[in-house]
């Protein structure tokens, strides 16, 4: 059957899941008709031969040349017996390497052209060496799989002078993949073997020692947690097949290297290296390790050396400011003088500002321009609503779930220790049984403190005291003194009319127009239909009720404008109800008429100022004095005081005294609803007392402020600004303000202090001189 | 089935018989005046398909047995008869450079004599 080039062709038995090597001898079980043909065929023959080729894909049932490797082996049959049940025992012997050139189909089996593949056997010293290699390595991977055969396979090995033959008969021992007993067989030369062989053999001996490590340590003791061990340690041999390392060293290696690359104070890289050290002797399942790791990336985000380098530009920083808030000069000279002291010094103590006002006048924002100006970073939280003093300062380290304080992620998130640090709503905080917030507080907003904070999951002094720290409240009554003490107070009272049209002209109206996708020219709001949305629409201290009605205007307009109508759309007064609905407030609240008895007062509130009335009436055959309208304690005390004054000036007042002995008096301040409290409603209530028993009504275009004593002095009182400003949205032209209050006057924007009339008093009697112009006339007289 | 665990279980015969790809006839070995007699088991082996050779004190012989045709239908029950490829190599305790080589066939053993001259047995 042989051609001049060695071409024979021989009948073709493919095999599953296994490769037939030279001088290998196999066992097989023949039982299906295409295979026991085949060996029929060979056993026909003269000498016995066929060819053995492994499946591409176990599944095949007709293979044809590309199901096959093409690769295979001569055989020659060594036995066969005939079983009861029709299939064939037959034991092959593995003769030589052949390549398959070509099947044909002949009957019920396949005969295959092939041709031999003798293996190139070069020597050198260094197939030598890896031969010698080799043997070493298959002694110890035999040595764990069958420790007494392996002896006497090493002496076979050593004895053997053909170097192939001992890689053949070692493959099969060792639980290799199809593919990769294939590639042995393939592989054309003794090195290319030697080398695959020598990979094949380092792995294996790994995943061995590994298994029988675990074998061994699972047989001394087979408790769940050894069985949870023993898995685990499954699993890292896998992931370590899968990404060649082990991922917890290599998770502490990445730590040390952070520590070794941040720069960090002396007593903070100790501590951290200490907790590095701990962790690597963890064991990764101990619940502590998370912990320990979680703390120490932590230690290594904060920034403890890491700060904003800002150049200090004044001029730039007052543009800054100029640009993202008007007015509120006082509040910008206070950030420029702190740069102009940083400029000199540069290790200046940052001071803590507090922003009080009402809601919407842009504390929040402030806050955000000043880290801008000062070209630091910007963080925020609130306090709101705060109550737990853990919260600030952090848990320990041994609760389970302990997170640092707020504080301490603030600057985390921030990145660099000297950000601009705004607190929010500081007058909220909450108090209870966990401890107290805001006496927490007084450690992080004390600049002698400050330096060394210590929040309790990080255990170690932290600087705070490069911080610019900015508060913001609403009112400073709910603020514990010593936390007040420590901070720096700029009021941002309320927006005038003319301040809220400048506001909207340069702020609002192109934000809102940017937002919606107008260009500024789409939409024109004149000077009367601004002025008619503050007045008619909103009724704030801010300008966010103004913000949301321009916004409000400009969807309607995004809408026109996406279904095509883009002309361009100025808004006057008159168009107002079409887009806004009716008015919301009537401008004029003022009452026109007043009857006896009632004065009218102005009240500071958060949200600005407000018209009070106060209502006195006398109650026939009634005695005493009632106060009624939610009244506190100093508003009520105030009120028994102007009480005291009248009736001992009542002859100078022209009073009939009987009225006193016969009539209780009644006192009322609307709304009933509102608590309010405070002195400062004093000359309000002794005016409308003085009116409601000299039967004189007091002036209804007058409104007055301030707190009386026992003797007829008028004190001054808290909150002009808003107040005149109040007395103005109301339509009132006259306001009596104590005469220490003229200073305050200052604070009015340009142009309301010249429409209205003010009247300073010093004692009650020139209160009443100016409210109540008939009275006075008759004491006159 | 390729749990490294529980590998195949190997079964070894003696070392020098390990797995090697083709068959060796059975051989006795004999002491003669003249020199040494050897007779291999060689049965259905042609005489002309055998190649004996001498290397120092080594004597190999090697062939191919095949198998002969027999009658039409008939097909294997069993078969423990090795064919194909043989060799053998014998190793004597003296030179064999100068032996004379006298093979003759009997009943299917082959009988290799090798008459050593000049040298007493």
């Amino acid at each position: 059957m042989s051609t001049p080039d060695n071409v024979h062709t021989l009948p073709v038995l493919p095999i599953k899941n296994t490769v037939l090597f030279p001088f290998m001898l196999l066992p097989l079980n023949v039982g299906r008709p295409a295979s026991i043909a085949v060996i029929e065929a060979a056993l026909a023959s003269e000498e016995k031969e066929l060819v053995v080729a492994a499946l591409r894909d176990a599944n095949v049932e007709n293979p044809d040349l590309k199901d096959l490797y093409s690769i295979g082996t001569k055989a020659v049959i060594k036995k066969m017996a005939r079983k009861a049940d029709g299939t064939l025992e037959v034991v092959l012997l593995g003769v030589d390497r052949v390549v398959l050139l070509k099947l044909d189909p002949q009957g019920n089996y396949q005969t295959a052209r092939v041709k031999p593949l003798p293996l190139v056997e070069e020597r050198s010293p260094e197939i030598e060496a890896l031969r010698r290699e080799v043997s070493d390595l298959a002694g110890r991977a035999l040595a764990l799989i069958q420790p007494q055969a392996a002896e006497e396979l090493r002496r076979l090995i050593a004895a053997s002078k053909e170097s192939i033959r001992p890689l053949y008969t070692l493959a099969p021992m060792f639980g290799l993949e199809l593919k990769e007993e294939q590639a042995l067989l393939e592989a054309p030369t003794l090195a290319d073997s030697l080398r695959l062989m020598h990979a094949y053999l380092t792995r294996e001996i790994q995943v061995l020692e590994l298994r029988s490590k675990i074998a061994n340590e699972a047989q001394s003791e087979m408790g769940k947690e050894q069985r949870e061990y023993i898995l685990r340690q499954q699993m890292r041999a896998i992931q370590k097949e899968l990404d060649g390392e082990n991922p917890e060293k290599s998770e502490i290696a990445l730590l040390r290297e952070r520590l070794a690359k941040t720069v960090l104070p002396e007593e903070v890289r100790k501590e951290a290296e200490r907790e590095l050290a701990r962790l690597e002797r963890l064991p990764p399942a101990a619940p502590d390790y998370h912990v320990t790791r979680t703390y120490l990336e932590f230690l290594l985000e904060l920034p403890w050396c890491k700060a904003t380098e800002a150049v200090i530009d004044i001029s730039r920083a007052r543009q800054v400011l100029d640009e993202d808030h008007y007015d509120l000069r006082e509040v910008k000279d206070r950030i420029l003088e702190h740069l102009g002291v940083l400029k000199l010094n540069p290790t200046a103590k940052a001071p803590i500002l507090c922003f009080v006002g009402p809601p919407g006048v842009g504390k929040t924002s402030l806050g955000q321009s000043i880290a801008r100006a000062l070209g630091r970073k910007f963080e925020r939280l609130s306090l709101g609503g705060l109550h737990d003093e853990a919260e600030l300062r952090g848990h320990r380290r041994t609760y389970i779930g302990a997170m640092p304080g707020r504080i301490i992620q603030a600057i985390r998130r921030a990145g660099v220790n000297n950000p601009v640090l705004m607190l929010d709503e500081i007058d909220k905080i909450g108090r209870d049984f966990r401890g107290d917030p805001a006496a927490a507080l007084l450690e992080i907003l004390d600049p002698e403190q400050n330096r060394s904070f210590r929040d309790n999951y990080l255990d170690l002094p932290f600087d705070l005291s490069k911080i610019f720290f900015v508060t913001t409240a609403n009112t400073l009554d709910t603020i514990p003194a010593p936390l007040l003490d420590r901070i720096e107070v700029l009021r941002l009272p309320g927006y005038s009319e003319e301040e809220k049209m400048e506001i909207a002209k340069r702020y609002l109206i192109p934000r809102q127009l940017r937002e919606t996708g107008l260009r500024p020219e789409d939409c024109i709001f004149t000077d009367e239909a601004l002025r008619g949305i503050i007045s008619l629409y909103t009724r704030e201290a801010g300008v966010r009720q103004l913000e949301r009605a321009i916004g409000s205007i400009a969807r309607k307009l995004a809408l026109r404008h996406a279904e095509g109508n883009t002309e361009a759309v100025t808004i006057r007064l008159e168009d107002l109800e079409a887009y806004l609905g009716p008015r919301r407030f009537s401008p004029e609240q003022a009452r026109r008429e007043l009857p006896p008895g009632v004065a009218t007062g102005l009240a500071w509130t958060e949200t600005g100022g407000e018209v009070l009335y106060v209502e006195a009436t006398l109650l026939p055959n009634g005695r005493g004095m009632i106060l009624t309208g939610q009244l506190g304690a100093v508003m009520q005390e105030s009120a028994r005081a102007a009480q005291s004054y009248i009736w001992s000036h009542a002859d100078e007042l022209g009073i009939d005294r009987h009225l006193f002995r016969r009539n209780g008096v009644h006192i009322h301040a609307p709304a009933g609803a509102i608590p309010k409290d405070g002195p400062s409603a004093g000359v309000t209530m002794a005016t409308a007392l003085a009116s409601v028993y000299s039967r004189v009504p007091v002036r209804s275009d007058t409104a007055m402020t301030g707190e009386i004593t026992l003797v007829g002095l008028v004190l001054p009182v808290g909150g002009i600004k808003e107040k005149v400003l109040a007395a103005r949205r109301a339509g009132i032209k006259h306001v009596i303000l104590p005469r220490e209050n003229q200073k305050d006057l200052r604070d009015l924007p340009e142009g309301v202090a010249r429409e209205m009339e003010f009247i300073f008093a010093d004692v009650i009697k020139d209160v009443l001189r100016a409210a109540m112009p008939q009275l006075t006339a008759r004491f006159a007289a | 089935m390729k749990d490294s665990l529980h590998p195949r279980t190997v079964v070894f015969t003696a070392v020098d018989e390990v797995n090697e790809t083709r068959w060796r006839p059975a051989a006795d070995i004999f002491r003669t005046p003249t020199g040494w007699l050897i007779k291999y088991d060689l049965a259905g082996v042609k005489a002309e398909e055998t190649t004996i050779s001498i290397a120092g004190s080594q004597v190999t012989i090697q062939g191919v047995r095949r198998d002969c045709r027999l009658e039409d239908g008939s097909s294997y029950y069993s078969m423990e008869i090795s064919y194909n490829r043989f060799e053998r190599t014998i190793e004597l305790p003296c030179d064999l450079a100068a032996a004379r080589v006298e093979v003759q066939g009997r009943d299917g053993i082959l009988m290799l004599r090798l008459i050593c001259q000049g040298e007493e047995p």
